[in-house]
This record gives C-alpha cells, sequence and structure tokens, in this order.
C-alpha cells in the first residue's frame, strides 16, 4: 500500500469528491460513497493491497499522535 | 436458496400434516426386520456401523457395498425424506453426479431430474445479470452436466434399492441409537427397535444421524455455531402450466415486501419458492396455508392454478465441529456442520463426505494403507467444511444486511452491477457449491488435492470410456494415469510397482503415440478432443496419480522415486 504521495493533482480530487456530494441527503452520500468506493476497489483489483487499504482506514491514530507534526516530506506543499 | 432442512423434523413433520390439501409425496417404506442379536441375544462386533440413512449415510454404505466392505446402517425411520411429504435438498452438483454415477444411480437420477444452465438474478422489476453454465469451460470436462435438480428422496431411495442390490450393507430401519459409549478397543451401541433393545460393537461408528446428533454430546465433541435470524418461508408448489426451467433469485421481490425470493425447478413438474421473512416473523405462522396462498398470488397472479405439495419453515444458522473425528466416530454431513441452504452447500458437501471416508475405511479394514489414513479425512473434510460454512456466510450477509451501511453496500453493488460488469462479481445469491480442494491434507503432495472431472477417453479398442470407469476397474486401489511416451526403465518400474503395493498404472497416449505398457487408454473423447489431461491439471510428459474418490493425489513428470513416496504418502505409510 502506497503511503507517500501518489495523487496528481490532491487538491481538486477532494474539490470533485466534495462536489459531488452537494446537494446529496445522507442516504444518498451512504450510496456514492459505498459506490465510490467499489469502484476504486476494483481499479486497485490486488487483495493484499485492498487488505492493507482497510487496515489503515480502520487504524486511527491516537489522540496524541494527532497534534504532532508530520514528518517533512508528507507536510502540504503551499 | 437450494437445500433445506426444517430446524426440527417434528416442526416440519406437523407442517406436512397441516396441509393436507397438498399431495405431498408418496414415500416408499422399508419394512423393519428383527436383527439376529434380538434372538440370539448375543453380541457382534462390525467393522462398520453408520448411524443415519439420509443422504450422505446411504452414499457412504453404498460406497462401502461397491467396495466389498460389511457394514451395518441403523435408522430410526422406515422411509426416506422426512416422514409424510417433504423435499429437502434439490440441487446436486457435478462431482456429486460423478459420485452417483460410481455408484450406479446416475442413469435413474438423469431420467428423473431436471439439468438446468440458466440463472437470472432480479432486484426489483430489473433483471440484474444472468449466467449460463455452457458458458463454464470448467465444468465442461466431465461426462455430467452442472448440476442436475431433484428432490433428495429420490436420490436415497435409489441408493437403497442399489444397496439392497449389493448386499454387504445390512439396512435396519426403525433402529434408534440410544446409548453409546467407547474405549480404546471398540464402541458399544445400543439400538431401540420396535421388537425390543439390543447391543452391538463397532470397530468404526459414523455418524451421518444429521444436525441434531446425540453423538455430539455422548463424544465431547466441541463446535463452533453461529445462530442466525435470516427466517424463510419454503413452498413446493406444481403448477399446471409450467415456469421456465431456469434459476431465478430476487434479491429485492416487490411481491415479498422487497425480501429475497428463490424459483428453482425439481423434477415432478414441482417448483422450490423460497420467501425470506422478515427478522422477527414467526416461520410457522408466515407458513400457514393462507399466508403462503397469499404470497404465491401475489408472486403469479389470481389466475395462475397451482397446488402446494409441501411448505416448510426454516431459520438459517450455521455450526461446525471442531474435529471431525472423535476416537471411532467419524462425523459427515450435517453432524459435521450446519451451513445456510445458499449454493446448495449443505447435502452435496455430505455426499463428498462419504465418498471421501469410503474408499479410506476400505484401504484400511483390506490391509492396504495404515489405519493412519482415516486421520486424513479430518483434515480433508473439516476444510471443505469451514470453507463452506465461511461462503455461505458471505451470502447471508448480503441477502440479510444486519444495518444501515451493510444495506448502503449492498444498494451500490446492485446499482453498480446493472451498469457494469466488475460489480456483478459483488451480487451474491449464493456461490454453487463446488469439489473443495484439500490445502491442508497430510496425504496430499502439494501438487495434489484437487478433484479430477469425469473426463472420457478411448478405451485401446476404440469404445468410450470416462475416468469413473478406470476407478470401477481399480476396484478402490490408486491409478496412476502416466501420459505421453515411457522409457523401458518406466514401463518396469510401474510393473514393480503394481506388484508392491494396491496401485494400477494405464498409459494416456496423445495423438499418433504408440501404446508401451499392457494397459493404455487414448485421451481423445467422442468429439476428438482430449480431456483427459486437462482433467488431471497436468501438461505434457506427466504423471497424475489419482485416488478412488478422484481426487489428485500427486503429479509429477519421470516415473523414479517421487511417485513410489507419493504412493505411500497417500496410502498414510508417512
Amino acid at each position: 500500500m502506497k503511503t507517500t504521495l501518489n495523487f496528481q493533482d490532491a487538491d481538486a480530487f477532494y474539490e470533485s469528491l466534495l462536489d459531488a456530494h452537494s446537494g446529496l441527503s445522507r442516504e444518498e452520500s451512504e450510496l456514492l460513497n459505498a459506490r465510490l468506493i467499489l469502484i476504486m476497489a476494483n481499479q486497485l483489483g490486488d487483495s493484499a493491497q485492498l487488505q492493507a487499504c482497510i487496515a489503515a482506514a480502520r487504524q486511527m491514530a491516537p489522540p496524541s499522535a494527532r497534534s504532532a507534526p508530520l514528518p517533512r516530506e508528507a507536510q502540504p506543499v503551499e | 436458496m437450494l437445500k433445506t432442512s426444517a430446524p426440527n423434523p417434528d416442526e416440519a413433520l406437523s407442517k406436512s400434516d397441516e396441509f393436507a390439501q397438498g399431495q405431498g409425496y408418496a414415500l416408499p417404506e422399508y419394512p423393519f426386520v428383527a436383527p439376529p442379536e434380538l434372538s440370539t441375544g448375543q453380541r457382534h462386533r462390525y467393522p462398520v456401523v453408520i448411524v443415519g440413512g439420509g443422504i450422505t449415510g446411504l452414499t457412504l454404505a453404498c460406497s462401502l457395498a461397491r467396495l466389498g466392505v460389511q457394514a451395518v446402517l441403523l435408522d430410526e425411520d422406515n422411509t426416506v425424506g422426512f416422514k409424510g411429504a417433504s423435499s429437502q435438498g434439490i440441487c446436486y452438483t457435478q462431482k456429486s453426479l460423478e459420485i452417483f454415477d460410481k455408484l450406479g444411480i446416475y442413469p435413474a437420477i438423469a431420467k428423473k431430474g431436471i439439468q438446468w444452465n440458466v440463472g437470472r438474478t432480479f432486484a426489483g422489476d430489473e433483471e440484474v445479470y444472468s449466467f449460463d453454465l455452457r458458458q463454464q469451460s470448467s465444468l465442461n470436462l466431465s461426462a455430467q452436466p452442472p448440476f442436475i435438480n431433484i428432490q433428495q428422496f429420490y436420490i436415497e431411495s435409489y441408493l437403497v434399492e442399489r444397496i439392497h442390490a449389493l448386499g454387504q450393507v445390512d439396512l435396519r430401519w426403525k433402529s434408534r441409537v440410544s446409548a453409546f459409549e467407547q474405549n480404546t478397543d471398540f464402541a458399544t451401541l445400543t439400538v431401540e427397535t420396535p421388537a425390543g433393545s439390543y447391543q452391538l460393537e463397532a470397530d468404526h461408528v459414523i455418524d451421518a444421524s444429521g444436525a441434531h446428533t446425540p453423538f455430539h454430546q455422548w463424544v465431547g465433541a466441541t463446535q463452533q455455531s453461529q445462530p442466525g435470524d435470516d427466517r424463510w418461508c419454503i413452498a413446493d408448489v406444481r403448477f399446471s402450466a409450467p415456469l421456465p426451467a431456469e434459476r431465478h433469485t430476487w434479491i429485492e421481490a416487490p411481491f415479498n415486501e422487497n425480501r429475497a425470493v428463490w424459483q428453482h425447478l425439481m423434477a415432478d413438474n414441482v417448483w422450490r419458492l423460497d420467501y425470506q421473512l422478515a427478522p422477527n416473523a414467526d416461520p410457522d405462522a408466515m407458513s400457514s396455508p393462507t399466508h403462503v396462498r397469499a404470497r404465491l398470488q401475489r408472486q403469479f397472479g389470481d389466475d395462475v392454478a397451482f397446488e402446494i405439495v409441501w411448505v416448510g419453515p426454516y431459520a438459517s444458522r450455521s455450526q461446525c465441529l471442531d474435529q471431525l473425528r472423535v476416537g471411532r466416530v467419524f462425523f459427515m454431513g450435517d453432524t459435521a456442520k450446519v451451513v445456510s441452504p445458499f449454493g446448495a452447500r449443505g447435502g452435496n458437501t455430505g455426499v463428498a463426505d462419504a465418498d471421501n471416508l469410503a474408499w479410506k475405511l476400505a484401504a484400511v479394514l483390506r490391509g492396504r494403507a495404515s489405519p493412519a489414513l482415516l486421520d486424513s479425512y479430518n483434515e480433508e473434510r473439516l476444510e471443505a467444511a469451514q470453507q463452506n460454512v465461511r461462503v455461505t456466510h458471505r451470502t447471508t450477509r448480503f441477502l440479510r444486511p444486519a444495518n444501515d451501511v451493510e444495506r448502503s453496500f449492498r444498494n451500490a453493488a446492485i446499482s453498480l452491477a446493472r451498469q457494469h460488469l466488475f460489480a456483478r462479481a459483488l451480487v451474491n445469491t449464493g456461490r454453487m457449491a463446488v469439489a473443495n480442494t484439500y490445502t491442508q491434507s497430510h496425504i496430499c503432495d502439494a501438487t495434489g488435492g484437487q478433484s479430477v472431472p469425469n473426463a472420457a477417453f478411448c478405451w485401446a479398442d476404440g469404445s468410450q470410456g470416462t475416468v469413473n470407469d478406470l476407478l470401477l476397474w481399480a476396484e478402490g486401489d490408486l491409478l496412476v494415469l502416466v501420459f505421453g511416451q515411457l522409457s523401458a526403465g518406466a514401463v518396469q518400474r510401474l510393473k514393480q510397482l503394481a506388484l508392491h503395493a494396491p496401485v494400477r498404472s494405464v498409459q494416456v497416449l496423445g495423438q499418433g503415440e504408440r501404446p508401451q505398457a499392457r494397459e493404455h487408454v487414448r485421451d481423445l473423447n467422442a468429439r476428438g478432443i482430449g480431456h483427459l489431461q486437462g482433467a488431471c491439471h497436468v501438461f505434457g510428459h506427466a504423471w497424475a496419480l489419482v485416488r478412488p474418490d478422484a481426487y489428485l493425489a500427486a503429479t509429477g513428470e519421470a516415473v523414479d522415486s517421487d511417485l513410489i513416496a507419493a504412493v505411500e504418502k497417500t496410502l498414510g505409510l508417512h
């Protein structure tokens, strides 16, 4: 699983994700998210990568770690 | 939903009585014959005692009889199916049909049963996708079709007839086991009959008496179980105008309050309809004649004439023993595991359990294999049982989402499946049973463990044969198929092997190759295609060591010490 930056344009993706949800009810948003996850999962395909992604999503950082500074290379670029 | 067993046989009995207006089925009845123990008062010791005369116990009895092994089968009833009228399992896989072919009852099943190839899945009024089994090449290697649907009791009655014809097995009806104990030398069973009770002793006891077996408690067997809250009403219905000969499944049926419905065919123009009920529904009340008639009319309209043959409630659950062997007792069929009935993974697994143990018992009792061979039954069939529990549990989760998130993912999968091919793989209305592969068995090499389909070939005289014919010819011994030309040394080594071990070898010739071994066949079926090599999962010059249950023990290239070692391993010798 990739944890370093792989997005061509992270901000643009994030914006289009929010745009896709705008005006949707909570239920419609849930369906959209579920569809998106399934479509993206099929792009990956690889079982080990998918398992690693699910595990990583479940791994919430402990509260103390949240305020710790990120490593330099992961800091957002202005 | 393809295989059903009522949560409690007594419940099924009362249901069938309730449906006096249905025709039901006339089931054969078998006479109780007082066994010698009751007249002589003497105890006998038998090498094999089978408890339970359902599809699993009868398949084992018939398999043993065919291999010349004597056994006693005890059944508490005097008929097949649940007494009165019932259908239970309806769908039999290619592997089961191949096993029935070996036992000699396949022609009767093919004649009575219904072949089907097309399945359609609907959500609401729309078809989400369909499949055609004729397009699955892996299912085209065998002489048997992918599936035949037939009421379970027909198969059971064919097995009883066949066992009577073969001799060897003493079928004792109206014989209920009421007590059991075992020590290091033998097991003792107490049997209640209409003419009194008696005791018998056994070297090996096979419990195939069903999910409510008392043996779990008697031997202290432990298990993992998951209670289910998914409830169904099962109706076997005869229509005046036939429905399409296809499997139809609705994930969300408008005529069943958007819950699931199964529609599948059987022999005698009877259709199996399974209606998913609300989680809090009382299955007994919802299976009343009034409710069932109303549901059928909602599905088919008011002017369709039908006759209810049988109705039963069903509550899904799953359980699996931790060990399928405890001392002298072997568990198989529903005593080994209970699965949700999706994909026909109940009855077909019981048939495969029986086929797995039969040849091992025969080989050990005839002194041709180590008693350690019997432990591989647990390794192989426990792996299969656990796999089937896992697969059916996944289907249950799809058909009965546990919460809003699970429902949301299901809606996503269904809506995507309508638009994109890839998403059909996520729509899970049951994964049809397969011949499970063995990866954990100490008697299988890493190259083995797969089932060998019953592929056709040409005998030396040009007539057609199949893998089953070779297995019958081998009479319970192992079979080495050697593909391609042989060196002189290899011919000698195969001869020596056959002299010193329970192994028969056959050379399989490709096009234009000359025979070098006395026993040889040509890999060419009636359509001019060679399927035998593909069925054995090998390519080019190779040997395949095939077990009497048509599973690969090992494969290799040179006829050398690897083959000898594989033979020893397959017989449990190391």
